[in-house]
């Protein structure tokens, strides 16, 4: 099997298919694509592509300041690898943020609408320069190979100290400042991971995880293209790591003890149990690894142990982020399959970019060929076996289109149009109407009629003297109850035509003549419809017989009076808890002219009416009255 | 010349006046059940709500404007801000979406319009525009019995402690927004508990600010701090480094 061009068709088809998550994100807004909420303004974009991503990418830092500053000549191998991931890596943030942000296209106002109090501000700026900083940085690599620049190139070589100096503090102000972010939010955040020097524990938990991620990162790849693995240099980086893991445990011990929470992370909750997993996967069992000689100079272990800082670094970002905020929010935030395809599809395509540029320039001493295929070499078909001898560059490519295409295709199909549109009940245009008996409303909210029989709703509700049960639960705002707010599963999926059932003798069994014209071909066009059967059903407005009125309101049937009543009728009734029914007041029935009142209500401007931006509805029922 | 709401738990009939009133006066659209909404009546398009509790307490929810808001503080354009007149308003031309004052609100107040494929933050305003011709907010105008009044920041504080002090059987002897995290535009004095309208019960009286100002302020010393740390270290290191050659060589030249 070929690893590399398998990895690289694996990334396509995740790019593929966020590729039309992504458009749809575009087309139909936030709320259609994500499981976010009011409750819940940030979620998994936000802890994973923008938290971890920039503490991923903070490899390029730690790496700089150990080559450049402390003069390691030996971590040479990794410094352009590194620099290279950094740079994608906040490519790859700010790309991700413009899926996250509701106004992506808004992004460059920070730059000239400042407000320096934010943290989010100094995040957004740290991020802006450290971007250009990286790319100054690792501009002379592709340069390398065109001579005619060889003159900027040059330049930009010779301020390569100024330019890892400053890429330094700015990492060292966004690392932290990421962890300002929650400065703000004592009350949301859970007291094991809300801290005052959160700041300082980001910072020194990137620096962790800048060391694992280059050697995770150096190991992956070096098994990708099947190269002797840099053990050595990642067995150093590890033990560099248990340093400052153990720093950072230390550190955050400590201020758990000292604000008086550690009981915290044993009384039973599911954040002690995160909490207790959280410092296992990202601190303790890497330590263990790291510090055990026989264990750190093995590739396998290595991979483990790099991987667990790395997973358990992005773990913590996403508890910070929002995760242990579920208790405070009351919110059950579960990322959809949508996002996390987003957030997965912009690593693939930060993913694919480094395998590009790892193959055409020169970041390792000698550029990796793809063992198996050899994409510059001709093919040659072997006759005797009757096979292509090695795959064609074009042949792979033709892959990946053909693999971006079809998880672009399946996304576009498997999202359907109607969940992207609402999530909610949708287009609740209530068409007006009042009766004595039986009205012809619009009460699903869907343009579909149905005729309401009023009297039976009273009498099988027992709701003689109680208008208020049902017109009370319109809040004044709305302009009828709705059907759905007693019939609960009104919108729950049926068949409506079951003809099976119609047919069988079991069930209505119709003979087949009965609905279909003997001389005609049985389709559901020569059918006979619905309504010649069910004459209480109706489907078209225009045929049915009733009067179209509009359905009073709670202030509407209580007369506009809730002060008055409170006020006044509260002192005379004796019993206050039913002071909206009818009855209280009315010792009998509605009298005749009550009903000329509501149709007077019907020619003013209503209490309703007003509020609402029905207009052009509001005439053109007016029209058809 | 702060202005300010004060709120009567005790007086409110619930007759949601002030929603409407508010709809009308800021042209909000009809609401619709969604998914993304929590359920205390606050969305985009209802800027203030009335959450009905047991026994016939109906507390209206709105936007507190803080003195001190950590929404504004937050916002990393400045596309909301505090106006001399107490109000917290919103300027949608600056906004960029990143819904960070949502997240920093205490009390949950800015919503967002999820639905739309344009969306911006929508929460109370204080009718700032009335403000400005000198009239009062659309819901303490229409309020028929007076339990949401309109004024001076200090007048209503008196007047909310000369009510609680006139009638102490009636009130819990706090009024809410006094102090919390440094003191709020809105006012309630009521007979039971408001905490539930936060996050938290108790919010403290730190003004939330407080919390990102040290990390803020220490920013510019965090930079040249680190800058002066690593060229001190790259220094040390490096005449180290050559120390040690010339040890070398001189040890070279004497075993020669």
């Amino acid at each position: 099997m070929n690893r590399v061009q398998n990895t690289k068709l694996v990334l396509w088809l995740i790019t593929g298919l966020a590729a039309a998550v992504g458009l749809y994100r575009f087309i139909y807004g936030l709320g259609a694509t994500t499981n976010l909420s009011d409750a819940t303004p940030w979620g998994f974009w936000i802890g994973f592509d923008v938290m971890a991503g920039v503490a991923l990418a903070g490899g390029g830092f730690v790496i700089t300041a150990i080559f450049y500053i402390m003069n390691r000549e030996e971590y040479h191998h990794l410094v352009k690898p590194a620099v290279l991931t950094a740079f994608l890596g906040y490519i790859a943030v700010i790309f991700g943020l413009l899926f996250d942000l509701g106004l992506p296209w808004n992004i460059w106002h920070m730059m000239i609408y400042w407000n320096p109090h934010s943290p989010l501000f100094e995040v957004g700026w740290c991020v802006m320069l450290y971007t250009t900083v990286l790319f100054l940085e690792f501009s002379p690599v592709p340069l390398e190979k065109f001579s005619r620049y060889a003159r900027i190139r040059n330049f930009l070589m010779r301020f390569r100290f100024v330019f890892v100096l400053l890429g330094i503090m700015l990492s060292t102000l966004h690392q932290s400042s990421l962890g300002s972010l929650f400065l703000i939010m004592p009350f949301k955040l859970h007291p094991l991971w809300y801290s005052n020097i959160l700041p300082i524990l980001f910072f020194i938990s990137a620096i962790a995880l800048g060391l694992m991620m280059v050697s995770f990162e150096s190991l992956v790849t070096h098994w990708l293209y099947k190269r002797k693995p840099e053990t050595k240099l990642v067995a150093k980086l590890g033990k560099a790591a248990v340093w400052v893991l153990g720093i950072y445990l230390a550190v955050k011990m400590i201020d758990i003890i000292a604000s008086g929470e550690f009981g915290l992370i044993f009384d039973g909750s599911w954040e002690g149990g995160l909490f207790i997993a959280e410092i296992l996967i990202s601190i303790i069992i890497p330590i263990v690894i790291f510090s055990t000689p026989w264990l750190r100079t093995k590739t396998g272990w290595q991979t483990l142990g790099s991987f667990l800082v790395v997973f358990g670094m992005i773990f913590n970002r996403i508890n910070v982020g929002g995760f242990t905020m579920l208790r405070a929010t009351g919110d059950l935030y579960i990322p959809a399959w949508t996002e996390i395809t987003i957030s997965f599809g912009v690593v693939s395509v930060a993913a694919l970019v480094f395998l590009f540029v790892i193959e055409k320039f020169h970041i390792w001493e000698k550029s990796p060929e793809n063992p198996e295929a050899r994409p510059h070499a001709k093919p040659s078909f072997d006759y005797s076996s009757r096979v292509w001898l090695g795959t064609p560059g074009i042949a792979a490519m033709t892959k990946y289109s053909l693999a971006f295409m079809l998880t672009f295709a399946f996304g576009v199909a498997i999202l359907p149009e109607k969940q992207l549109e609402s999530k909610g009940i949708e287009n609740l245009t209530v068409k007006k109407a009042r009766g004595e008996n039986i009205l012809f409303i619009d009460g699903n909210r869907d343009a579909y009629g149905v005729a309401f029989d009023h009297a039976r709703h009273i009498d099988s509700l027992h709701l003689k003297d109680s208008c208020y049960v049902c017109h009370h639960m319109n809040i004044p705002l709305d302009k009828n109850s709705g059907c759905w707010e007693c019939h609960e599963y009104m919108y729950s999926e049926s068949n409506v035509f079951n003809h099976d059932w119609h047919a069988s003798q079991a069930g209505a069994n119709i003979a087949c003549g009965k609905c279909h014209p003997d001389n005609d071909v049985r389709t559901k066009q020569t059918a006979k419809k619905c309504i010649e059967c069910h004459t209480d059903m109706l489907t078209e407005p225009e045929e049915h017989p009733f009067e179209r009125l509009a359905t009073a309101s709670y202030t509407d049937a209580l007369h506009m009076q809730c002060v008055s009543c409170h006020k006044e009728k509260a002192v005379s009734v004796p019993d206050k808890q039913n002071l909206a029914e009818c009855a209280s007041c009315h010792e009998s029935a509605p009298p005749e002219h009550l009903y000329e009142l509501l149709k007077w209500y019907d020619t003013k401007p209503s209490y309703n009416r007003v509020i609402l931006p029905l207009e052009k509805s509001n005439q053109e029922e007016e029209k058809s009255l | 010349m702060s202005k300010a709401i004060l709120t009567d738990i005790t007086k409110c009939i619930g007759c949601l006046k002030c929603v409407s009133a508010c709809k009308k006066e800021n042209k909000l659209e009809m609401d619709v059940p969604r998914i993304w909404q929590k359920n205390d009546g606050l969305s985009a398009e209802n800027w203030t709500s009335i959450i009905q509790k047991p026994d016939k307490h109906y507390i209206r929810k709105q936007c507190r404007h803080c003195l001190e808001p950590a929404c504004v503080t937050v916002c990393p354009v400045g596309a909301l801000h505090k106006t001399e007149t107490g109000a917290v308003v919103y300027d949608k031309d600056k906004c960029l979406g990143c819904r960070y004052c949502m997240m920093a609100c205490p009390y949950g107040i800015p919503r967002y319009d999820w639905d739309e494929p344009v969306p911006y933050i929508r929460k109370c305003i204080l009718c700032y525009d009335r403000l400005k011709n000198n009239q009062q907010p659309a819901c303490t105008e229409i309020c028929p019995v007076k339990a949401t009044i309109f004024g001076e920041r200090d007048e209503l504080l008196k007047l909310a402690h000369q009510q609680i002090k006139d009638n102490p059987d009636r009130y819990i002897d706090k009024v809410w927004g006094e102090f919390e995290i440094g003191g709020t535009s809105v006012f309630y004095i009521s007979d039971i508990d408001l905490g539930f309208l936060a996050y938290q019960t108790r919010l403290g009286t730190k003004p939330l600010p407080q919390t990102t100002a040290p990390a803020m302020k220490s920013v510019p010393y965090a930079f040249v701090g680190m800058g002066g740390a690593m060229l001190g270290l790259n220094w040390i290191i490096r005449r180290r480094n050559k120390l040690g050659k010339t040890e070398k060589e001189q040890k070279e030249a004497t075993d020669e």
